[in-house]
């Protein structure tokens, strides 16, 4: 094993001058800046890419006017949680962009990857867009306002979140070239990090509490503008388990025991990231969203994370909440109510008369 | 870069500290977590502090079960203890219980029925909380907060006993989650300063019903078919009925403003008068010069229709329903204007924003001259309204010619079929710019019998077709026929459903003397047509019981039995009533007076020609009470308050989620839940696989093909069918239909196709084009396999003739 993967390394780094040549093989992880999309090498990537430009949405399309009148009506243990939780969200998106930028783009070397990764890099733009207006709107006061965008150095459940996502960046920042074994695998960990850890688990704890919100009727605006959140999010998180399978199916040395460890510890760590934070949004107790349930939930999302990853489930925790059950579950506004955020944005074809319907 | 190390190590050093508190909130968090085990209480209504018991929620639900054998109580309370905190308030408890019940139902249906009973329970009482003890009482205290009219308070104050002995304590039983959840958050009337309902979900329906009726006993009939969810009228007369303010109509159609600054303002307040009280608006814009067109006054340039469009936006948004719900406006316009394109553009989510209009609805009012075009592939010219004012005025024949003329001056020509194509383009992006056909519109309108009367727009739900211009806002009220209400598994029940109609009908007449009406034009127009809209819902509920597919023979066969029935019924009530009061002031204008009704305007075969036959001689006689009767509005809330599937609609889904105001709520057919109870096929793993698929059960290979074949949902159904059905049943609505059609994945090709056939069938107006979104987010509930490799061969892949679109390498 240890000899294939010097083999391909040193290959690699024979190929690293010539590998914008047209047709050469290479792999995904190998350095370089392949700018051939003909022959396609990873059409499941350009795929993903026009699937997500389907789903364009833009901030202004998000309705926050009901919410400033829920807003007045939440108690003072809700209005603590929604706080913290914007607060959060203040931060998030931008820290997932930069590792984007810093790290994924410069080694998954495939342009129809960068596509997508560019197309990621967009939606994460409009998230950021998104939770500063909402921010904006919520927080009228600029003081607060300002202390709600400075919560990952003043909030400490914030922080550690932070300190986390950072430590990861940095875990590969120095890495120009992924020429080692080593290197790979310390770009798999950063990437399985953001995907697995951060994108899926910090952000869907997040919006765990946002979906409560709105089945009980509650920050609608918020709700609509997250599920659209939620759906990109979704997709990136697809995306990047795709580049980890790719990745994986090219090098299967890459993957052994030693790295399902790291990743076991690593997802270990964001449970416990979440669960204080959880402990911090909760700490007044709100209605039908206990810590208890909250831990089982995170603790059954980072199952789901293992298992989608292949390594066995550490928690064997269920999902405690039926209203994130409705989440899976095909929506139908009607249009006295919200807008209808089903439709799609690329149609193709022209004006036929005998197309069957 | 340096900023980003920097920054990391700065978050890095702020975290330690961070980490270690973190630390310590977790076990500190850990302890009080293990106390709060042992003595979590709770805090009572009179502020004393009792220990939660599990015994006690058990028996508060054991109360409401008798009749629900799938109900396990125990489980609503412990899983309800679980999601509590210490020191939550008895009310927290009360309703985390009804939410506990209410997300089981997934599960178990019957957990739907708990939850309404549950949260009855707790309206019930907050009511009593506020000293009223009855229906009579309920009337006196909301009529002294100034929410009750005095006419209605009156007479409820004389007939108290009758109507407090009315009440039938069972009707709250019939309630499913959802349904009652609306009428307790937005149809109960609340006290104006503590916000707490002053009244039971029984005594809002005899409220409506009180406050439309003469005598106790009509009350007390209009109530009794109101409670048993078999006929409901529409929202607006669900509100106000009773109130101070009874504005009761559904739907106000406002003609374009004239092609001037003042009329196009007049316009505005108007819309904002309407949407006020609780009414969708439909309004005209074609009258108004396109974007380039000379201004004399000033000899400058107009920008067109767009920028008042969005004042018109802005206006909408601006006024609330009453807090109910968002004021709601549709703008129609005739694809001869010159602004036609930048008009189909202004849903659009990218763009200029100044363009765009996020909260108006669209619709194309079609000549057929223009889908003759389309079809023929010909020219099609683009004229400005102040060179040709009187196209918006004239259909058929008439405006064919007059267009011809005007072409002469035409601002800009373009190939019919581009502008189809982006008219199509419009309907896949955003489900609006929905296609309603003019001349039909117009040729089959029983108002149209006097040359000058023209219907210039449909409404906001593409179901009232009604006359008007500028002097004169048409307006209808409406209410809908639960069929599900009158269907069981030996066939419809003809004899409750005329009975149901006879009732309907008087009282929609009803509405439009004692209706308040917001606008000057409103009020010109209403007592001169007297339009009604008796619409229908629950036909899927119906066709389900009888076993019938949407898109069988039988299906078509007995929605347009149905719907005869319906509307010889009400023309027969109508007559009834003309024979009584007279018939409506302008009846002389009508087609019904030269001897044509609706039926045979459409050239239709009716099944009881007797019946018809003996209904004109009637007519003739005595005239009508009402120029229109039947429309079949989309009844969003109302079907969900009776529990049944809307209107004429196909199921969108098995399992569906409704997100509204008052929340999310899943939605389970319960048809599909018995069928697969008794074949033993209501299991998790069933269960997760129909959500997998979105509700579908196609791919259940246990349930036999004709189970299949029944449960298939809207998006899996022939939409040809529902045009089909659609067009078979448009005899008998003199109006015209809410008609949505479902395409998952639209393709211009497969929309021009579908719209061509529409027009071609003779509908007067479709709807909402419905698509599914292009991705879905994760689904964080149904199990998940390690993710599979897509990309093991990427060479092989690229050549796959599965992957059409990333395989041009080979072309």
């Amino acid at each position: 094993m240890t000899t294939d993967a010097e083999t391909r390394t040193a290959t690699a780094e024979t190929r690293t001058a010539t590998v914008a040549t047209v047709g050469e093989r290479h792999l995904l992880l190998d350095p370089g800046m392949d700018l051939t999309l003909r022959p396609m090498r990873y059409p499941h990537f350009f795929d993903r890419f026009k699937e997500a430009i389907k789903n364009t949405w833009t901030v202004e399309e998000v309705d926050l006017h009901s919410d400033l009148a829920d807003l007045a009506k939440l108690s003072p243990a809700e209005r603590h949680l929604v706080s913290r939780l914007v607060a959060f969200f203040a931060t998030g998106d931008t820290i997932v962009a930069n590792n984007l930028v810093l790290n994924l783009y410069q080694h998954v070397n495939s342009p129809e990857g960068r596509l997508y990764l560019s197309r990621q890099l967009f939606e994460e733009a409009v998230h950021v867009q998104f939770y500063l207006n909402l921010l904006d709107t919520y927080v009228p006061e600029e003081k607060e306002r300002f202390a709600a965008f400075a919560a990952v150095e003043n909030i400490p459940s914030i922080a550690r979140k932070a300190e986390f996502c950072f430590r990861w960046i940095d875990s590969i920042f120095e890495l120009r070239e992924l020429r080692t074994r080593a290197d790979r695998r310390a770009f798999l960990l950063n990437l399985i990090c953001f995907a697995a850890c951060i994108e899926g688990l910090f952000f869907y704890g997040a919006f765990a509490y946002v979906y409560f919100l709105r089945s009980r009727g509650l920050l609608n605006g918020l709700a609509s503008g997250t599920n659209w959140v939620f759906r990109d999010e979704s997709m990136h998180m697809a995306f990047a388990f795709d580049v980890v399978e790719t990745a994986r199916a090219e090098e299967p040395d890459l993957f052994d025991a030693d790295l399902e460890q790291q990743v076991r510890e690593m997802m270990a760590e964001a449970v416990d990231c979440e669960v204080q934070f959880a402990e911090d949004l909760l700490e007044q107790g709100v209605s039908g969203l206990s810590l208890t349930d909250m831990r089982e939930y995170l603790q059954h999302v980072a199952d789901r994370r293992l298992v989608t990853l292949g390594i066995a489930p550490m928690y064997g925790s269920q999902n405690p909440f039926a209203f994130m059950e409705l989440q899976d579950v095909q929506e139908l506004s009607n249009f006295f109510e919200r807008r209808v955020s089903a439709y799609q944005m690329g149609v193709s074809g022209s004006v036929t008369f005998d197309d069957d319907f | 870069m340096t900023t980003t190390r920097e920054r990391a190590t700065n978050g890095s050093a702020g975290e330690t500290t961070a980490t270690r508190k973190g630390a310590t909130n977790g076990s500190a968090g850990a302890e009080q977590q293990q106390q709060r085990r042992q003595v979590m209480e709770v805090r009572k209504r009179n502020g004393d502090s009792e220990p939660v018991d599990v015994n006690k929620i058990v028996r508060a639900v054991e109360r409401w079960v008798a009749d629900l054998n799938e109900v396990d109580p125990l489980r609503v309370a412990t899983k309800t203890i679980s999601g509590l905190y210490d020191g939550a308030t008895t009310a927290e408890l009360d309703r985390l219980s009804i939410q506990t019940a209410a997300e089981l139902i997934g599960e178990e249906p019957q957990y739907s029925k708990l939850a309404a009973r549950l949260l009855a329970a707790y309206v019930d009482k907050e009511v009593r909380g506020q000293q009223v003890a009855s229906f009579s009482q309920s009337i006196r205290y909301a009529h002294g907060l100034g929410l009750i009219s005095d006419d209605t308070a009156a007479f409820v104050s004389r007939n108290a006993r009758k109507l407090d002995d009315a009440v039938d304590p069972a009707g709250d039983l019939r309630f499913e989650y959802f349904g009652l959840r609306t009428v307790a958050d937005r149809y109960l009337l609340r006290h104006p300063q503590s916000r707490l309902v002053v009244e039971s979900p029984q005594y809002w329906l005899l409220r409506v019903a009180c406050g439309l009726s003469g005598t106790p006993a009509e009350a007390i009939g209009f109530y009794r078919l109101m409670s048993s969810l078999a006929y409901l009228p529409s929202s607006p007369t669900l509100f106000n009925s009773g109130t101070r303010h009874t504005q009761m109509s559904s739907c106000f159609l406002v003609d374009s403003p004239r092609d001037e600054l003042d009329s196009i303002y007049q316009r505005y307040h108007q819309v904002a008068k309407l949407s006020k009280f609780s009414g969708g608006i439909g309004i005209a814009w074609s009258r108004v010069r396109g974007r380039g067109a000379l201004i004399r006054g000033t000899n400058g340039r107009s920008n067109g229709i767009v920028p008042f469009l969005k004042t018109l936006d802005a206006g909408v948004a601006a006024v609330n329903q009453g807090g109910r719900r968002k004021g709601a406006a549709c703008v129609y316009l005739e694809p001869w204007h010159p602004d036609i394109e930048e008009f189909l553009e202004l849903r659009d989510n990218t763009g200029e924003d100044a363009r765009r209009t996020h909260n108006l609805n669209l619709a194309n009012w079609l000549p057929d001259e223009f889908m003759r075009r389309v079809e023929a592939d010909g020219d099609w010219s683009l004229i400005d309204p102040s060179d040709a004012p009187e196209l918006p005025d004239l259909y058929g024949a008439e405006f064919d010619a007059a267009y011809r003329v005007a072409e002469k001056q035409a601002v800009r020509t373009v190939k019919a079929q581009d502008l189809y194509g982006r008219m199509m383009r419009t309907l896949a992006q955003t489900g609006n710019g929905w296609m309603t056909f003019k001349d039909r519109s117009n040729a089959l309108s029983n108002q149209t019998g006097e040359p000058g009367n023209t219907i210039h727009l449909s409404n906001l739900c593409t179901e009232i077709l009604e006359v008007n211009n500028d002097a004169e806002t048409a307006v209808c009220n409406l209410g809908s026929v639960n069929l599900g209400a009158h269907v069981s598994t030996d066939g419809v029940d003809w004899a409750k459903l005329r009975e149901t109609v006879r009732t309907a009908m008087v009282f929609l007449d009803r509405v439009i003397d004692i209706n308040y009406y917001p606008a000057e034009q409103a009020a010109a127009s209403n007592p001169r047509w007297r339009p009604v809209g008796l619409g229908l819902m629950g036909l899927q509920d119906a066709l389900f019981t009888l076993r019938l597919p949407f898109d069988s023979a039988e299906a078509r066969e007995l929605s347009t039995r149905v719907q005869e029935e319906i509307f010889l019924t009400a023309v027969e009530t109508s007559a009834g009533l003309a024979e009584r009061f007279g018939p409506h002031p302008a009846y002389a204008e009508t087609r019904a007076a030269r001897g044509d009704l609706h039926p045979e305007l459409w050239g239709a075969e009716p099944t009881q020609p007797k019946r018809w036959a003996e209904l004109k001689a009637r007519v003739a006689e005595h005239g009508l009470r009402n120029s229109l009767l039947v429309a079949i509005a989309p009844t969003a809330t109302i079907a969900s308050i009776a529990g049944c599937y809307e209107c004429i609609e196909p199921q969108v889904s098995n399992l569906f989620k409704r997100e509204t105001m008052s929340g999310e709520f899943l939605q389970v057919n319960t048809y599909l839940v018995g069928e697969l109870k008794a074949r033993g096929l209501w299991t998790a793993p069933i269960r997760d696989e129909i959500k997998r698929a979105e509700g579908s059960v196609q791919g259940i290979a246990e349930l036999p093909a004709e189970v299949r074949t029944l449960f298939r949902t809207a998006w899996e159904l022939p939409q040809r069918a529902l045009i089909d059905l659609a067009a078979a049943r448009a005899p008998y609505i003199d109006q015209s239909q809410s008609l949505n059609l479902f395409l998952a994945a639209p393709t211009i090709g497969k929309l021009s196709s579908m719209y061509l056939y529409a027009w071609k069938s003779g509908l007067k107006t479709t709807y909402y084009l419905r698509s599914r979104p292009a991705t879905r987010i994760q689904q964080a509930t149904v199990a998940v396999t390690p993710s599979s490799v897509t990309g093991v061969d990427a060479e092989a892949l690229a050549c796959s003739l599965e992957n059409p679109e990333s395989c041009e390498a080979c072309q």
